[in-house]
């Protein structure tokens, strides 16, 4: 479902994004990591492994917890031609420095008439479904989408999770890097070497010409799996991967519902003010005379997430709901 | 202690630039013609021009709310165009942020102006980046940040002094305590009235200032930027110094207090009677250094007034690099 055409090899989500730091350090001396236990331990899910050793301590930075410190000193960096790339350990703790990458990265350039570049990654790890509990399995782009400035990009593949974390850490804007944790250990073809994939550019997983499923990350391959199902009672659903959330490829989305006439939207996220309501808005907006049916929104519920396993699962979407909700829009 | 006089008429004239910006703005901004908020600096005179004597134009400073004086005195030093900083207050294209920060955003890095973030306390985890990034690359460089006695109820506060300590960055605290942020005095809001105690546990040297004793704020700041810029570490100076009255300035002072900050401590006032009373400069020449100050800063306010307003399309310019956004 890549977009790339190089050769591959198979890696894992984690070692093709430890690929991609190992490039863009090697490349450019201006590029240096920061975040708890990054360092000898190679971050808490091994994105940073080996690399401590590689580049020493000053390059792979440990800090302690002060995840306002941790973006402020990216965005400072940034200030005087650095280009920082800050692990957050779980999404959950971005609250910690909302205000640096909302408030500073995101405004900077425009604030100060384009005399400054907030040129920062900020990596984090998202998404439920392992029993982390309320504060360790949050989908937060909804927290980030109303950030004029703020660039979201969320790899679903191996070789996106690559290509895409090189673009951000070589763009002049602030990234916020989504990476699902349950994703981290799916294989797939990873081409070798140094290669980018186009921010805001979204990918056609997987082509049908009855629906159009919107995902990303997890989602994504959530709505394969139903693709999967879908195509076997004759339903062929088009999917498409979003890869950058903000400012997302509309062109795409649009164009695909144009053809399918039918639109389901899923995020793993609870459905008020998130992606899923501002993709139903623009869909319906854009293409309300091509639609033979209301957009359907398939989304978590809207609890925070239970610690049990039962309980989580009964509030995170997956295949059956978006099943479910393609559908209801052929009904 | 005794600056030599030439010295010490130039910082004559730098709080006077201040003082003249600081008042000529305020009285615009009464006649409407200055949007927005206003968060006025007076009666921190001599903090400031310390600050604007020892930095230089390579190093940074983030100013806080209440530095339009130092803004105007680094921008006229290092740039020659003080005006560019009266301008972006009144909202103006010839404005040091093109119009698009005011009063609370006003950026020059090529006089070290890194601007002000109107969240208090924020840019003292920014200016840490500054700092490392320059460790790194081994340019001997002083990042400064300037705070208030408030911010030092910000979690920041905290996080930045600890990373700057166990790295050992270059990096400035330079700590304005005016004994209020906003109503609220700083024996109330803070566990210790004395910023230094807070600081001090994370063990880089604190040191206390007469904020308003120009040559003893001077010579600290000369000790605390030499010291950094040697590779030490960071430093942390207390300015103690008062605000006076004006805009956003809090609602109550104790006659008293405001008796002795703006008659028997005011920091003009002190350092016209230290040269007076040495009888090295004469009342005629600090009264032609003040009158000129003055004349200066109404063609600033001219040129302000004057100038021209942003092209509204510019409204959608910059908020990313490289990508346009929709248009009205």
């Amino acid at each position: 479902m890549t977009a790339t055409t190089a050769k591959g090899r198979t890696r894992t989500y984690v070692q093709a994004l430890t690929e991609a730091l190992d490039i863009a350090m090697g490349k450019d001396a201006s590029v240096f990591l920061l975040g708890e236990d990054i360092g000898k331990m190679g971050g808490d899910f091994g994105v940073t492994r080996g690399l401590f050793d590689k580049y020493g301590a000053e390059r792979v930075r440990d800090t302690p917890l002060s995840e306002a410190a941790i973006v402020g000193a990216c965005v400072g960096a940034a200030m005087v031609g650095m280009r920082p790339v800050a692990e957050i350990m779980f999404a959950d703790f971005l609250g910690e420095c909302y205000d640096q990458l909302v408030n500073n990265a995101a405004k900077m350039h425009y604030m100060f008439d384009g005399q400054f570049k907030a040129s920062i990654v900020v990596r984090t790890a998202c998404g439920g479904g392992f029993g982390g509990g309320p504060h360790h399995s949050q989908s937060v782009e909804g927290w980030f989408l109303n950030v004029p400035g703020l660039v979201i990009v969320a790899p679903a593949t191996p070789a996106d999770a690559k290509g895409l974390l090189l673009s951000a850490i070589e763009n002049d804007n602030p990234v916020l890097f989504l990476e699902h944790k349950a994703l981290y250990r799916l294989k797939g073809d990873v081409p070798e070497g140094y290669y980018s994939t186009p921010l805001r550019k979204a990918a056609v997983a997987r082509e049908g010409k009855d629906v159009t499923i919107v995902a990303a990350m997890k989602m994504t391959h959530e709505a394969l799996a139903a693709a999967e199902a879908l195509a076997a009672e004759g339903i062929e659903a088009e999917v498409i991967d979003l890869r950058t959330i903000r400012p997302y490829d509309a062109e795409m989305v649009l164009e695909s519902v144009r053809k399918t006439g039918r639109a389901v939207v899923a995020t793993e996220a609870p459905k008020m003010g998130g992606l899923a309501a501002e993709l139903s808005a623009t869909i319906s907006e854009e293409c309300f005379r091509d639609l033979k049916s209301p957009v359907t929104r398939v989304a978590g519920l809207d609890t925070p997430i239970p610690f049990s396993l039962v309980l989580e699962k009964y509030i995170l979407p997956g295949k059956d709901e978006i099943v479910k909700g393609v559908k209801q829009v052929l009904a | 202690m005794t600056l030599d006089l030439e010295l010490m008429l130039d910082l004559y004239k730098d709080m006077w630039l201040i003082r003249a910006f600081e008042q000529g703005l305020e009285r615009e901004f009464k006649k409407g013609n200055v949007p927005g908020m206003l968060h006025i600096g007076l009666g921190q005179e001599a903090t400031q021009a310390a600050l604007a004597a020892h930095l230089q134009k390579t190093d940074c400073f983030f100013p806080d709310h209440r530095c339009h004086g130092l803004n105007a005195l680094a921008q006229e030093k290092h740039a020659g165009s003080g005006e560019r900083i009266m301008a972006e207050l009144f909202g103006k294209a010839t404005g040091v942020s093109g119009g698009k920060g005011g009063s609370l955003h006003s950026a020059n890095p090529a006089v070290g102006n890194f601007g002000d973030n109107a969240v208090e306390g924020s840019f003292m985890v920014t200016v840490l980046g500054v700092a490392l990034a320059w460790q790194m690359r081994k340019e001997p460089k002083v990042a400064c940040c300037v705070i208030g006695d408030g911010t030092v109820g910000r979690g920041e506060f905290h996080e930045s002094l600890n990373m700057a300590a166990i790295w050992k960055l270059p990096v400035f605290y330079a700590c304005v305590n005016n004994g209020y942020a906003i109503s609220t005095p700083v024996g109330q809001a803070h566990a210790s009235a004395d910023i230094v105690d807070l600081a001090r546990g994370y063990g880089l040297p604190c040191v206390q200032v007469d904020g308003n004793d120009i040559e003893h704020a001077y010579e600290e700041t000369r000790k605390a930027v030499e010291y950094i810029r040697a590779g030490n570490g960071p430093y942390f100076l207390e300015f103690k110094t008062w605000r006076w009255q004006g805009v956003f300035s809090g609602e109550f002072r104790p006659p008293d207090e405001v008796k002795y900050w703006k008659e028997e401590h005011d920091a003009i006032a002190m350092a016209r009677q230290k040269v007076l009373g040495d009888g090295r400069a004469t009342a005629v020449d600090l009264d032609t250094i003040e009158a000129e100050v003055k004349a200066e800063i109404e063609k600033w306010i001219a040129f302000a007034m004057n100038g021209p307003m942003p092209d509204p399309a510019k409204a959608t310019a910059d908020v990313y690099v490289g990508w346009e956004i929709d248009k009205r």
